[in-house]
Protein backbone atom coordinates (compact mmCIF):
# COMPACT_ATOMS: atom_id res chain seq x y z
CA UNK A 1 0.00 0.00 0.00
CA UNK A 2 1.46 3.38 -0.97
CA UNK A 3 2.23 5.76 1.90
CA UNK A 4 -0.08 8.53 0.67
CA UNK A 5 -2.92 6.11 0.32
CA UNK A 6 -2.11 4.67 3.72
CA UNK A 7 -2.38 8.10 5.35
CA UNK A 8 -5.63 8.80 3.55
CA UNK A 9 -6.94 5.43 4.56
CA UNK A 10 -6.01 6.06 8.18
CA UNK A 11 -7.91 9.32 8.10
CA UNK A 12 -10.92 7.57 6.68
CA UNK A 13 -10.70 4.94 9.40
CA UNK A 14 -10.79 7.61 12.07
CA UNK A 15 -14.43 8.04 11.05
CA UNK A 16 -17.07 5.82 12.64
CA UNK A 17 -17.01 2.21 11.56
CA UNK A 18 -20.11 1.00 9.83
CA UNK A 19 -20.69 -2.49 8.65
CA UNK A 20 -23.96 -3.45 7.15
CA UNK A 21 -26.26 -4.33 9.99
CA UNK A 22 -23.95 -3.21 12.76
CA UNK A 23 -25.84 -2.27 15.82
CA UNK A 24 -22.95 -1.68 18.17
CA UNK A 25 -20.45 1.00 17.84
CA UNK A 26 -16.74 0.99 17.74
CA UNK A 27 -16.63 4.65 16.96
CA UNK A 28 -12.96 5.47 16.50
CA UNK A 29 -10.62 3.41 14.42
CA UNK A 30 -7.37 5.28 15.06
CA UNK A 31 -5.02 3.70 17.54
CA UNK A 32 -3.98 5.80 20.53
CA UNK A 33 -0.65 7.48 19.87
CA UNK A 34 1.11 5.49 22.62
CA UNK A 35 0.39 2.17 20.94
CA UNK A 36 3.43 0.10 20.07
CA UNK A 37 3.85 -0.48 16.35
CA UNK A 38 5.48 -3.08 14.14
CA UNK A 39 8.37 -2.23 11.80
CA UNK A 40 5.72 -1.91 9.08
CA UNK A 41 3.95 0.74 11.11
CA UNK A 42 0.97 -1.42 12.04
CA UNK A 43 -0.39 -1.53 15.58
CA UNK A 44 1.33 -4.33 17.49
CA UNK A 45 -1.04 -6.88 18.96
CA UNK A 46 1.52 -9.45 20.13
CA UNK A 47 0.97 -10.17 23.81
CA UNK A 48 -1.26 -11.91 26.33
CA UNK A 49 -4.85 -10.90 26.87
CA UNK A 50 -7.99 -11.78 28.71
CA UNK A 51 -10.81 -13.22 26.66
CA UNK A 52 -13.31 -10.80 25.07
CA UNK A 53 -15.68 -9.38 27.64
CA UNK A 54 -19.01 -7.65 27.19
CA UNK A 55 -19.33 -3.93 27.79
CA UNK A 56 -22.32 -4.58 30.03
CA UNK A 57 -25.71 -6.04 29.23
CA UNK A 58 -26.48 -9.74 29.10
CA UNK A 59 -24.07 -11.97 31.02
CA UNK A 60 -23.82 -15.77 31.11
CA UNK A 61 -24.37 -17.80 34.27
CA UNK A 62 -20.97 -19.17 33.46
CA UNK A 63 -17.51 -17.70 33.10
CA UNK A 64 -17.60 -17.41 29.33
CA UNK A 65 -18.78 -14.33 27.50
CA UNK A 66 -21.99 -14.65 25.53
CA UNK A 67 -23.68 -12.49 22.94
CA UNK A 68 -26.31 -10.03 24.09
CA UNK A 69 -29.59 -10.72 22.32
CA UNK A 70 -30.37 -7.04 22.10
CA UNK A 71 -27.87 -6.87 19.24
CA UNK A 72 -29.38 -9.75 17.28
CA UNK A 73 -30.98 -9.06 13.95
CA UNK A 74 -34.43 -10.51 13.35
CA UNK A 75 -34.61 -14.20 12.69
CA UNK A 76 -35.39 -15.14 9.15
CA UNK A 77 -38.83 -16.74 8.80
CA UNK A 78 -38.39 -20.37 7.95
CA UNK A 79 -34.64 -20.17 8.33
CA UNK A 80 -32.52 -22.77 10.04
CA UNK A 81 -33.21 -23.17 13.76
CA UNK A 82 -31.12 -20.80 15.83
CA UNK A 83 -32.48 -21.77 19.24
CA UNK A 84 -32.20 -25.48 19.76
CA UNK A 85 -33.34 -27.19 22.96
CA UNK A 86 -31.26 -29.99 24.45
CA UNK A 87 -32.09 -33.48 23.29
CA UNK A 88 -30.75 -35.34 26.33
CA UNK A 89 -27.93 -36.72 24.22
CA UNK A 90 -24.75 -35.15 25.63
CA UNK A 91 -22.97 -35.71 22.32
CA UNK A 92 -25.42 -33.21 20.89
CA UNK A 93 -26.06 -31.00 23.89
CA UNK A 94 -22.48 -30.44 25.04
CA UNK A 95 -19.98 -32.03 22.65
CA UNK A 96 -17.11 -30.31 24.44
CA UNK A 97 -17.73 -32.74 27.27
CA UNK A 98 -16.26 -35.32 24.92
CA UNK A 99 -13.40 -32.95 24.12
CA UNK A 100 -14.90 -31.87 20.84
CA UNK A 101 -13.81 -28.39 19.73
CA UNK A 102 -15.50 -25.29 21.03
CA UNK A 103 -15.30 -23.76 17.56
CA UNK A 104 -15.39 -20.09 16.64
CA UNK A 105 -16.73 -17.78 17.91
CA UNK A 106 -17.73 -19.79 21.00
CA UNK A 107 -14.17 -20.81 21.84
CA UNK A 108 -12.91 -17.26 21.45
CA UNK A 109 -15.29 -16.24 24.23
CA UNK A 110 -14.15 -18.95 26.67
CA UNK A 111 -12.77 -17.78 29.97
CA UNK A 112 -9.09 -18.46 29.39
CA UNK A 113 -6.18 -16.25 28.32
CA UNK A 114 -5.35 -15.54 24.70
CA UNK A 115 -1.85 -14.99 23.37
CA UNK A 116 -1.34 -13.26 20.05
CA UNK A 117 1.73 -13.40 17.85
CA UNK A 118 1.96 -10.96 14.98
CA UNK A 119 4.18 -10.74 11.93
CA UNK A 120 3.86 -8.91 8.67
CA UNK A 121 2.01 -11.79 7.07
CA UNK A 122 0.25 -13.50 9.98
CA UNK A 123 -1.60 -12.96 13.18
CA UNK A 124 -1.69 -16.09 15.32
CA UNK A 125 -4.18 -16.27 18.16
CA UNK A 126 -3.64 -19.04 20.69
CA UNK A 127 -6.45 -19.49 23.18
CA UNK A 128 -5.56 -21.45 26.28
CA UNK A 129 -8.94 -23.19 26.26
CA UNK A 130 -8.44 -26.34 24.22
CA UNK A 131 -5.26 -24.65 22.91
CA UNK A 132 -7.41 -23.26 20.13
CA UNK A 133 -5.05 -21.83 17.52
CA UNK A 134 -6.17 -19.51 14.78
CA UNK A 135 -3.59 -18.75 12.11
CA UNK A 136 -4.79 -15.70 10.25
CA UNK A 137 -2.98 -14.84 7.01
CA UNK A 138 -2.53 -11.11 6.41
CA UNK A 139 -0.78 -11.50 3.06
CA UNK A 140 -3.71 -10.79 0.81
CA UNK A 141 -4.63 -14.35 -0.04
CA UNK A 142 -8.22 -15.35 -0.72
CA UNK A 143 -10.34 -17.83 1.19
CA UNK A 144 -9.83 -21.49 0.45
CA UNK A 145 -12.23 -23.00 -2.02
CA UNK A 146 -13.82 -26.41 -1.99
CA UNK A 147 -12.68 -27.46 1.45
CA UNK A 148 -14.86 -29.12 4.04
CA UNK A 149 -16.60 -26.87 6.57
CA UNK A 150 -14.70 -26.57 9.84
CA UNK A 151 -15.24 -25.72 13.50
CA UNK A 152 -13.06 -22.63 13.39
CA UNK A 153 -13.60 -21.59 9.80
CA UNK A 154 -11.16 -20.15 7.29
CA UNK A 155 -9.89 -16.73 8.39
CA UNK A 156 -8.10 -14.08 6.34
CA UNK A 157 -7.15 -10.65 7.59
CA UNK A 158 -6.34 -7.25 6.22
CA UNK A 159 -5.66 -3.82 7.62
CA UNK A 160 -8.05 -0.93 7.40
CA UNK A 161 -5.93 1.85 8.84
CA UNK A 162 -5.12 0.89 12.42
CA UNK A 163 -7.87 -1.71 12.53
CA UNK A 164 -7.22 -5.34 11.74
CA UNK A 165 -10.20 -6.87 9.96
CA UNK A 166 -10.56 -10.65 9.97
CA UNK A 167 -13.16 -12.29 7.81
CA UNK A 168 -13.88 -15.97 8.47
CA UNK A 169 -15.99 -18.30 6.39
CA UNK A 170 -16.42 -22.04 5.83
CA UNK A 171 -17.95 -23.07 9.15
CA UNK A 172 -19.86 -26.19 9.99
CA UNK A 173 -23.07 -25.80 11.98
CA UNK A 174 -22.07 -25.54 15.63
CA UNK A 175 -22.78 -23.77 18.90
CA UNK A 176 -22.54 -20.00 18.62
CA UNK A 177 -21.86 -19.35 22.31
CA UNK A 178 -22.38 -20.70 25.84
CA UNK A 179 -25.88 -19.32 26.27
CA UNK A 180 -27.24 -22.76 27.11
CA UNK A 181 -25.52 -22.55 30.48
CA UNK A 182 -27.81 -19.61 31.26
CA UNK A 183 -30.86 -21.09 29.61
CA UNK A 184 -30.71 -24.82 28.89
CA UNK A 185 -33.59 -24.46 26.44
CA UNK A 186 -31.63 -22.08 24.28
CA UNK A 187 -28.59 -23.55 22.65
CA UNK A 188 -27.77 -21.01 19.98
CA UNK A 189 -26.63 -22.70 16.83
CA UNK A 190 -25.09 -20.88 13.89
CA UNK A 191 -25.50 -22.37 10.44
CA UNK A 192 -22.95 -23.46 7.87
CA UNK A 193 -23.57 -20.17 6.09
CA UNK A 194 -21.96 -18.23 8.94
CA UNK A 195 -19.50 -15.52 8.03
CA UNK A 196 -17.84 -13.58 10.81
CA UNK A 197 -15.98 -10.30 10.65
CA UNK A 198 -13.75 -9.16 13.49
CA UNK A 199 -12.52 -5.59 13.81
CA UNK A 200 -9.63 -5.37 16.27
CA UNK A 201 -8.02 -2.11 17.27
CA UNK A 202 -6.41 -0.52 20.30
CA UNK A 203 -8.98 1.40 22.28
CA UNK A 204 -6.48 2.74 24.78
CA UNK A 205 -3.04 1.68 25.94
CA UNK A 206 -4.15 -1.60 27.52
CA UNK A 207 -7.51 -2.45 25.96
CA UNK A 208 -8.51 -3.67 22.55
CA UNK A 209 -11.85 -3.00 20.98
CA UNK A 210 -13.12 -6.25 19.52
CA UNK A 211 -16.09 -5.80 17.25
CA UNK A 212 -17.54 -9.09 16.14
CA UNK A 213 -20.04 -9.23 13.31
CA UNK A 214 -22.27 -12.26 12.78
CA UNK A 215 -23.47 -12.65 9.24
CA UNK A 216 -25.58 -15.80 9.01
CA UNK A 217 -28.00 -15.43 6.12
CA UNK A 218 -29.67 -18.78 6.79
CA UNK A 219 -30.75 -17.49 10.21
CA UNK A 220 -30.78 -13.71 10.37
CA UNK A 221 -32.36 -11.12 8.10
CA UNK A 222 -29.14 -9.09 8.15
CA UNK A 223 -25.69 -9.08 9.78
CA UNK A 224 -25.40 -7.84 13.34
CA UNK A 225 -22.48 -6.89 15.56
CA UNK A 226 -21.46 -6.62 19.17
CA UNK A 227 -18.44 -4.82 20.52
CA UNK A 228 -16.40 -6.52 23.23
CA UNK A 229 -13.31 -5.42 25.12
CA UNK A 230 -10.09 -7.40 25.35
CA UNK A 231 -7.78 -6.38 28.18
CA UNK A 232 -4.04 -6.77 27.79
CA UNK A 233 -2.43 -8.71 30.66
CA UNK A 234 1.32 -8.16 30.47
CA UNK A 235 1.45 -9.46 34.05
CA UNK A 236 0.59 -12.89 32.62
CA UNK A 237 3.56 -12.84 30.24
CA UNK A 238 5.93 -14.44 32.74
CA UNK A 239 3.66 -17.45 33.20
CA UNK A 240 2.51 -17.57 29.62
CA UNK A 241 -0.12 -19.93 28.39
CA UNK A 242 -0.41 -23.25 30.12
CA UNK A 243 -1.13 -26.59 28.51
CA UNK A 244 -4.72 -27.68 28.14
CA UNK A 245 -5.22 -31.23 26.94
CA UNK A 246 -8.87 -32.09 27.27
CA UNK A 247 -8.38 -35.82 26.86
CA UNK A 248 -5.85 -36.01 29.66
CA UNK A 249 -8.22 -36.69 32.52
CA UNK A 250 -11.75 -36.27 31.20
CA UNK A 251 -13.19 -38.76 33.64
CA UNK A 252 -16.96 -38.33 33.34
CA UNK A 253 -17.76 -37.68 29.68
CA UNK A 254 -21.48 -37.46 29.14
CA UNK A 255 -22.10 -38.04 32.83
CA UNK A 256 -20.68 -41.57 32.82
CA UNK A 257 -17.68 -41.65 35.10
CA UNK A 258 -14.82 -43.96 34.38
CA UNK A 259 -12.88 -45.87 37.01
CA UNK A 260 -10.74 -44.05 39.53
CA UNK B 1 -28.82 -42.51 47.20
CA UNK B 2 -26.90 -44.73 49.56
CA UNK B 3 -27.91 -43.56 52.97
CA UNK B 4 -25.05 -45.23 54.78
CA UNK B 5 -22.56 -42.82 53.35
CA UNK B 6 -21.58 -39.73 55.20
CA UNK B 7 -23.48 -37.85 52.59
CA UNK B 8 -25.99 -35.11 53.16
CA UNK B 9 -28.42 -33.08 51.18
CA UNK B 10 -27.70 -29.49 51.97
CA UNK B 11 -30.12 -26.73 52.78
CA UNK B 12 -31.30 -23.79 50.80
CA UNK B 13 -28.07 -21.82 51.01
CA UNK B 14 -26.35 -24.36 48.89
CA UNK B 15 -29.25 -24.60 46.50
CA UNK B 16 -28.14 -21.27 45.14
CA UNK B 17 -25.26 -23.14 43.61
CA UNK B 18 -27.57 -25.78 42.27
CA UNK B 19 -28.78 -23.46 39.56
CA UNK B 20 -25.27 -22.83 38.38
CA UNK B 21 -24.48 -24.02 34.90
CA UNK B 22 -20.86 -24.45 35.63
CA UNK B 23 -17.81 -25.25 33.57
CA UNK B 24 -17.98 -26.84 30.19
CA UNK B 25 -18.76 -30.29 31.48
CA UNK B 26 -20.71 -29.64 34.65
CA UNK B 27 -24.03 -29.58 32.86
CA UNK B 28 -23.33 -32.90 31.18
CA UNK B 29 -21.66 -34.64 34.08
CA UNK B 30 -23.19 -33.59 37.37
CA UNK B 31 -26.67 -33.38 38.82
CA UNK B 32 -27.33 -29.92 40.21
CA UNK B 33 -30.22 -31.35 42.22
CA UNK B 34 -27.94 -33.65 44.20
CA UNK B 35 -25.60 -31.62 46.37
CA UNK B 36 -23.12 -33.61 48.43
CA UNK B 37 -21.10 -32.78 51.51
CA UNK B 38 -18.57 -35.24 52.84
CA UNK B 39 -15.62 -35.21 55.21
CA UNK B 40 -12.67 -37.54 54.89
CA UNK B 41 -9.00 -38.06 54.18
CA UNK B 42 -7.45 -37.21 50.81
CA UNK B 43 -6.02 -40.32 49.15
CA UNK B 44 -4.95 -39.03 45.75
CA UNK B 45 -4.77 -35.79 43.78
CA UNK B 46 -4.73 -35.53 39.98
CA UNK B 47 -3.81 -31.97 39.08
CA UNK B 48 -4.58 -32.44 35.40
CA UNK B 49 -6.68 -31.04 32.57
CA UNK B 50 -9.41 -30.56 31.81
CA UNK B 51 -10.32 -30.63 35.52
CA UNK B 52 -8.46 -31.54 38.65
CA UNK B 53 -9.67 -34.62 40.50
CA UNK B 54 -9.04 -35.44 44.10
CA UNK B 55 -10.14 -38.49 46.04
CA UNK B 56 -11.32 -38.70 49.61
CA UNK B 57 -11.81 -41.73 51.85
CA UNK B 58 -15.06 -41.19 53.72
CA UNK B 59 -15.95 -43.38 56.70
CA UNK B 60 -19.55 -44.56 56.63
CA UNK B 61 -21.87 -45.09 59.58
CA UNK B 62 -21.24 -48.84 59.50
CA UNK B 63 -17.49 -48.35 59.68
CA UNK B 64 -16.82 -49.11 56.05
CA UNK B 65 -14.95 -46.61 53.90
CA UNK B 66 -15.99 -45.21 50.54
CA UNK B 67 -13.56 -43.47 48.25
CA UNK B 68 -15.21 -40.42 46.65
CA UNK B 69 -13.82 -38.67 43.58
CA UNK B 70 -14.24 -34.91 43.18
CA UNK B 71 -13.76 -32.86 40.04
CA UNK B 72 -12.67 -29.22 40.31
CA UNK B 73 -11.70 -26.47 37.91
CA UNK B 74 -8.87 -26.69 35.43
CA UNK B 75 -5.35 -26.45 36.85
CA UNK B 76 -4.84 -23.31 34.78
CA UNK B 77 -7.89 -21.51 36.08
CA UNK B 78 -7.07 -22.49 39.65
CA UNK B 79 -3.46 -21.40 39.37
CA UNK B 80 -4.53 -17.95 38.20
CA UNK B 81 -6.76 -17.77 41.27
CA UNK B 82 -3.73 -18.54 43.42
CA UNK B 83 -4.67 -22.17 44.07
CA UNK B 84 -1.88 -24.63 43.34
CA UNK B 85 -1.60 -28.36 43.81
CA UNK B 86 0.09 -27.72 47.16
CA UNK B 87 -3.31 -26.74 48.55
CA UNK B 88 -4.67 -30.29 48.62
CA UNK B 89 -2.27 -33.04 49.61
CA UNK B 90 -2.83 -36.74 50.31
CA UNK B 91 -3.31 -37.36 54.00
CA UNK B 92 -5.17 -34.12 54.67
CA UNK B 93 -8.60 -34.25 56.27
CA UNK B 94 -11.01 -32.06 54.33
CA UNK B 95 -14.70 -31.38 53.92
CA UNK B 96 -15.88 -31.16 50.33
CA UNK B 97 -19.10 -29.71 48.96
CA UNK B 98 -20.22 -30.36 45.44
CA UNK B 99 -22.79 -32.09 43.25
CA UNK B 100 -23.04 -35.79 42.57
CA UNK B 101 -22.29 -37.33 39.18
CA UNK B 102 -25.31 -38.03 37.00
CA UNK B 103 -24.48 -41.72 36.86
CA UNK B 104 -24.96 -42.02 40.63
CA UNK B 105 -21.38 -43.15 41.19
CA UNK B 106 -19.29 -41.91 44.07
CA UNK B 107 -18.03 -39.02 42.00
CA UNK B 108 -19.01 -35.39 42.30
CA UNK B 109 -18.04 -31.89 41.40
CA UNK B 110 -15.85 -30.51 44.15
CA UNK B 111 -16.73 -26.87 44.47
CA UNK B 112 -15.56 -25.99 47.94
CA UNK B 113 -12.93 -27.57 50.16
CA UNK B 114 -12.76 -26.72 53.86
CA UNK B 115 -9.73 -27.64 55.95
CA UNK B 116 -9.56 -28.61 59.61
CA UNK B 117 -8.52 -25.09 60.58
CA UNK B 118 -11.75 -23.74 59.10
CA UNK B 119 -10.12 -22.15 56.09
CA UNK B 120 -11.56 -23.01 52.71
CA UNK B 121 -10.71 -22.75 49.03
CA UNK B 122 -12.97 -22.69 46.08
CA UNK B 123 -11.73 -25.43 43.83
CA UNK B 124 -14.48 -25.43 41.23
CA UNK B 125 -14.47 -23.74 37.88
CA UNK B 126 -14.76 -19.99 37.52
CA UNK B 127 -18.46 -20.32 36.80
CA UNK B 128 -19.14 -21.76 40.22
CA UNK B 129 -17.05 -19.03 41.75
CA UNK B 130 -19.19 -16.41 40.07
CA UNK B 131 -22.31 -18.03 41.45
CA UNK B 132 -20.94 -18.32 44.95
CA UNK B 133 -19.89 -14.70 45.02
CA UNK B 134 -23.34 -13.69 43.87
CA UNK B 135 -25.01 -15.78 46.53
CA UNK B 136 -22.56 -16.53 49.33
Amino acid sequence: MKPVFLIAFSLVMSLPLHLSGQSSGATKASAPTAVKRTPEGKPEFSGIYEWPKSLGGEQCKCSATIFDRKFFASLKPGGEPFYEPPTGDPHHDEPRDFCMPAGFPSGMLSAYPIQMFQSKDYLVMVHEFQRMTRIIPLDGRKHHEDIEPTYYGDPIGHWEGDTLVIETTNFKRWTLDDNFYSNPKESRMHSDALRTVEHIRWKDKDKLSYLLTIDDPKIFTKPWSQEFQIKARPDWEATGLLEYVCQENNRCPGGKCQGQ
Amino acid sequence: MKGLFCFALLAAGFEALASARAHHSFYAEFDSNKPVKVTGVVTKVEWQNPHIWFYVDVRNADGSVTNWGFSGGSPNQLMRRGITKKVIQPGMTIMVQGFRAKDGSNNASGGKVTFTDGKSVFTASAEDKVQSEDKP
